[in-house]
């Protein structure tokens, strides 16, 4: 899977968490989830097992923990696929 | 360091299947924490609610934190609640105070690292409220707590400030007051135009807001 088909399954995993769909279509490495996607906190867990659903894979804390914006959400999501 | 952290989740916008689920409780308590929901404390107290009361407790600590420490992340497994102190009964009528004399409340004690925080907490059928402190003693915290008429998030951070700032104008009646960002996202409270050391948390969910600050 590459990083942009990987970004365009991300999207559909926080499109229930955010009303801002305008800026969810145009999401870049920088975009922050709470700042700019106005997620509610509350909902970061939520993102996190839905994304460990969507692409099979465990995320353990210490990677959760870096899930802040999508960069470093693909970065995780992309190390998880990878491990296999 | 003196600074403030609350947070606020509301009952009717969580997800209660998913909340029980372990893949989902996991990722916010321990099973030390959950050993706590064992004891005869949480009779009546629904895991959910358990669950979102630690959460609640966790996030109030990451942003008082986190003013001293900007650079935090908020990693709740690693915000480890040790003590829980359930109230007599939970029938709250306060919804705004100094402190909490009100003996209907749940306290307790967090640690992170080396940091030691004291938490109050309010649960009702609508909302889970929480606010801590580096002392066990809350005289110099104020709060609220706010059902709004929507929960657009630009609503809710609109909302949350003219609420804050209601009750900041009666503790500084001839300024002009305004809840902006620090570089780090945290809110500060400007008087006439000025950054003061007054330490502010504010917290929503769905259509609940509320606010802390110490004085």
């Amino acid at each position: 899977m590459t990083r942009e088909e990987t970004l365009n399954e991300l999207k559909k995993v926080i499109a229930p968490y955010t009303v801002n769909k305008e800026m969810l279509a145009g999401i870049n490495d920088q975009t922050d989830l709470i700042r700019d996607l106005k997620i509610n906190s509350a909902n970061l867990v939520d993102i996190i097992i839905d994304a460990e659903a969507k692409y099979d894979i465990e995320i353990d804390y210490d990677s959760a923990d870096k899930m802040i914006n999508v960069g470093s959400c693909l970065d995780v999501i992309t190390e998880k696929i990878n491990q296999k | 360091m003196i600074s403030a952290g609350n947070d606020i989740v509301a009952l009717k916008a969580i997800n209660i299947t998913r909340t029980k689920q372990q893949n989902f409780y996991r990722k916010i308590i321990t099973e030390t924490e959950k050993a706590l929901y064992d004891k005869p404390f949480s009779e009546g107290l629904p895991f959910e609610q358990f669950v979102w009361l630690l959460w609640t407790i966790k996030e109030s600590v990451y942003k008082y934190l986190q003013r001293i420490n900007p650079g935090l992340i908020f990693s709740p497994t690693k915000i480890v609640i040790g003590q829980l102190d359930p109230p007599s009964n939970n029938t709250i009528s306060i919804f705004e105070s100094r402190g909490f004399n009100d003996p209907k409340v749940y306290k307790g004690t967090a640690e992170f690292g080396a940091h030691i925080l004291y938490s109050r907490s309010i649960i009702t059928e609508d909302f889970i409220f929480s606010v801590v402190n580096h002392i066990n003693g809350f005289e110099r915290v104020m709060w609220g707590i706010k059902l709004i008429d929507s929960s657009e998030p630009d609503r809710q951070s609109d909302a949350v400030r003219v609420f804050a700032i209601a009750m900041l104008s009666s503790l500084f009646p001839d300024a002009e007051l305004e809840i902006g960002k620090s570089v780090y996202g945290y809110p500060v409270l400007l008087k006439n135009g000025d950054e003061t050391p007054v330490p502010i948390s504010l917290a929503h969910h769905d259509r609940y807001v509320a606010y802390s600050f110490q004085m």
